[in-house]
């Protein structure tokens, strides 16, 4: 066999393995901000018992899901029952491929990323309908069609409010996108419009507050993963916090400049050190909008289930498509 | 391995279900379940889970718990992360739509009026106060001035500007937990949070005069437990300093929030014939329109003595009955206010014996609660203790309307409804 290809297959191996160790310790730090800026907002302490400052609390919560009892519905529909929560975790943990880190740092830097990280993440709403369904509990059932519902609808605005980014920089891959940014700005200058369409469709996209529907714990106690307990759970539980940090990252990548620095002097570097500096601002920016969606999580109660297509059908769609024409004028015009 | 006995085997759980399932179907006159074979046969009954496991007995059972095409009953409750208890509510669902609702109580029944029948007067008082667990002192008031009624005392002045001022700062905290309940239920996190900043201050104001949190045992018959002391005095001077500030944190984040608007306004409406018609009362009532305070209407305890409006709201919506609850925390502080002002001196306990023994007859004492008209009967047949004893708890009554309100409205209004209307189970099950 060719050298090149045990290279690449060693490296893809590599990759995939270091990306699905990274959503176990992202998962926690995002539930540890969780607990905690949460409790500080509503003027809580919050958890402080397990490790310094409490900062284990939530590395102890995943310990103590591995240790529940697993339970199965009786009427449930077994094989769909235990495949739907991989379903989900999977659809999270493999868009995390094409997620440009650093310079250097990004596991598939394919030129068709944009696309493949929008088709993958849109799969995990096909696990929710199958624990949905399979659960035979009609919470889980009116949960599983909301998903549906929420998740197909919001990915049109979601994916239209891209283009306008990808006519802009004209590329599909992150890399160019972000080296596109370095010599112009940070695409959020240029897309005033399509960068907040974007962030509202992401927020209800990744079932987050105040689109948290799904799970809308005050409606129906949990939406699909009413029945699951254990580790099946766990990785719902995972996977929607690892999609919160992918979702914060692609907005990165996409209209904050990615791993560059906010300033020119200099907004990146060469070599080794280049990726640590980048590696530096990507999470700096991306754990912002981890805690912008906290914040709003404290702040905000939930949308009504009409309200939400209301909002996707009548105001994001629109938007995203004035948007698309309004880029698309421009960059003809102005011949950016 | 013996072949087991078919007599004595143990029936599969799966066998129970579906007898059961054929029982429900029977219930609701739907005759057997169709073949397992073909589509959803695995799943049949799946929508009728929550039918009553009896007979259906009246028109509106039949109406209610027969389905039509598409149709499916939706049990939630009496364990559910927002039913406010021990609630359970079986809602008929299209979709997501509501066509129908059924509340059904008893799940805390713990016959408090029989209790009560069988204790003397003066230890009726600590049986209602785990009534309504949210306004304690207002359970204690009503039954106070009945038995006062029967055996013909009266509280001394400083006894009653006590008794006002203790119910009206139970309002404040109970009001101010109900918006923060409306606001957990439609999925705000925060406000109850900051309601409870309000409410732990009231409760150890409460506890500094009572030596209890929550079920206070503060009110006597012919007067009051305690008088005010320096601790009370002092923390209500805390308290009212700072009070106004931490209701305005909730109603920053709710009340010209997008959001809360969009949910709450036009929802639930209930119109002021309705709810008359229901017999709703208290801020339910007022937030229809309907001009209706006992204090005002028909003044008990001080109320006459002191300066107050009753409030009303228009559109009698769930926004309404929100606004309805931030004015009337605000006319609390007023009145305590003037109660504070105006508190005279003297004893806080008229003299009564040990054991009370009024004369045959019998008495009624409705007072305002938060929840609405909160009413006492009771007949006295010369023993020492009630021979009959009947509490009208608002809670009860305000929660009829729920069928009324729902059709048409989603599965999320459900919550914000049910939350506006503000019941308490402790009172509702008695």
């Amino acid at each position: 066999m060719d050298m090149d290809v045990l290279l690449g297959i060693g490296r893809f191996v590599l990759a995939t393995t270091l990306l699905l160790l990274l959503t176990i310790p992202t998962a926690f730090i995002i539930i540890q901000i969780e607990l905690k800026v949460i409790a500080l907002m509503q003027l809580r302490i919050g958890p402080n018992r397990v490790g310094p400052r409490g900062i284990f609390q939530s590395t102890i919560h995943g310990f103590k899901v591995l240790a529940k009892e697993d339970a199965v519905p009786d009427q449930a529909d077994r094989a769909t029952f235990t495949l739907a929560p991989w379903m989900v975790y999977m659809a999270a943990a493999m868009s995390m491929l094409v997620i440009p880190f650093a310079p250097g740092a990004i596991a598939a830097d394919m030129n068709i990323g944009v696309i493949y990280f929008f088709a993958v993440l849109g799969l995990s709403v096909v696990g929710l309908l199958v624990a949905g369904w399979s659960s035979y509990n009609k919470y889980s059932l009116l949960g599983g069609l909301r998903s549906a519902a929420q998740m197909v609808s919001y990915e049109i605005p979601l994916t239209l409010s891209v283009v306008g980014v990808v006519i802009l920089t004209g590329s599909l891959n992150f890399t160019e996108i972000i080296n596109h940014q370095l010599a112009h700005g940070w695409n959020l200058w240029w897309q005033i419009l399509g960068f907040p369409v974007f962030f509202i469709a992401a927020t209800a996209e990744i079932n987050r507050a105040p689109f948290d529907l799904v799970e809308a714990d005050s409606e129906i106690v949990a939406g699909p993963f009413t029945e699951y307990s254990g580790m099946r759970f766990g990785f719902f539980f995972f996977a929607e916090y690892v999609a919160l940090f992918i979702m914060s990252t692609i907005m990165v990548a996409l209209f904050f400049g990615g791993w560059l620095a906010p300033w020119p002097f200099p907004a990146q570097l060469g070599g080794f050190a280049g990726t640590i500096y980048g590696l530096v601002w990507f999470f700096a920016k991306t754990y912002f909008f981890v805690f912008f969606a906290v914040w709003m999580r404290a702040t905000l109660p939930r949308i009504r289930v009409d309200q939400l297509m209301g909002v996707a059908w009548k105001v994001l769609l629109p938007l995203a498509l004035v948007n698309l024409f309004l880029t698309a004028v421009a960059v003809v015009a102005f011949n950016l | 391995m013996t072949a087991v006995d078919p007599e004595t085997r143990i029936p599969d759980p799966i066998d129970l279900d579906r007898a059961e399932e054929e029982r429900l179907r029977a219930a609701a006159g739907m005759g057997p379940a169709p073949a397992s074979s073909g589509a959803g046969g695995e799943y049949a009954g799946f929508e009728l889970v929550g039918v009553p496991d009896r007979p259906l007995q009246t028109e509106r059972e039949v109406e209610m718990y027969t389905l039509e095409e598409g149709e499916m009953l939706v049990n939630m409750g009496p364990q559910h992360p927002s039913t406010h208890g021990v609630l359970r509510l079986v809602i008929k669902v299209r979709g997501e739509v509501v066509t129908d609702l059924d509340p059904v109580f008893g799940y805390l029944h713990r016959g408090i009026e029989k209790l009560c029948e069988n204790a003397t007067y003066t230890t009726v008082l600590t049986y209602v106060d785990p009534m309504d667990y949210l306004a304690s002192m207002h359970n204690e008031h009503a039954p106070a001035i009945a038995f006062e009624k029967l055996y013909g005392i009266k509280a001394p002045p400083r006894a009653e500007y006590i008794r006002a001022l203790v119910v009206e700062l139970n309002r404040v905290f109970s009001h101010g937990l109900m918006i923060g309940f409306l606001a957990l239920d439609m999925g705000g996190l925060t406000p109850i949070l900051y309601s409870f900043i309000n409410r732990d201050e009231v409760v150890e104001l409460l506890a500094s005069i009572s030596g209890q949190r929550m079920l206070f045992n503060f009110f006597r018959v012919g007067g009051v437990n305690w008088d005010t002391n320096d601790e009370f005095l002092s923390r209500l001077g805390t308290w009212h300093a700072n009070v106004r500030k931490t209701i305005g944190y909730n109603e920053k984040l709710i009340t010209e929030n997008e959001i809360f608007r969009g949910r709450t306004r036009g929802m639930g409406v209930l119109t002021p014939e309705q709810a008359i018609a229901y017999g709703v009362s208290g801020p339910n009532l007022r937030a229809s329109g309907v001009p209706f305070d006992v204090r005002r209407a028909h003044p008990y305890s001080i109320y006459n003595e002191l300066e107050f409006d009753v409030i009303t709201q228009q559109s009698g919506d769930v926004y309404a009955r929100y606004l309805q609850r931030i004015a009337e925390i605000k006319q609390s502080l007023h009145l305590i206010d003037q109660i504070m002002d105006k508190m005279p001196h003297g004893p806080v306990q008229a003299q009564v014996p040990g054991i009370i023994r009024p004369r045959p007859g019998r008495a009624y004492a409705a007072i305002e609660s938060p929840r609405g008209l909160y009413s006492v009967y009771a007949i006295s047949d010369g023993g020492q203790t009630p021979y009959r004893f009947r509490m009208r708890d608002p809670s009860f009554i305000t929660l009829q309307v729920m069928p009324v309100l729902m059709p048409g409205h989603l599965i999320a209004d459900t919550m914000a409804v049910m939350a506006s209307l503000d019941p308490v189970m402790g009172g509702v099950d008695k």
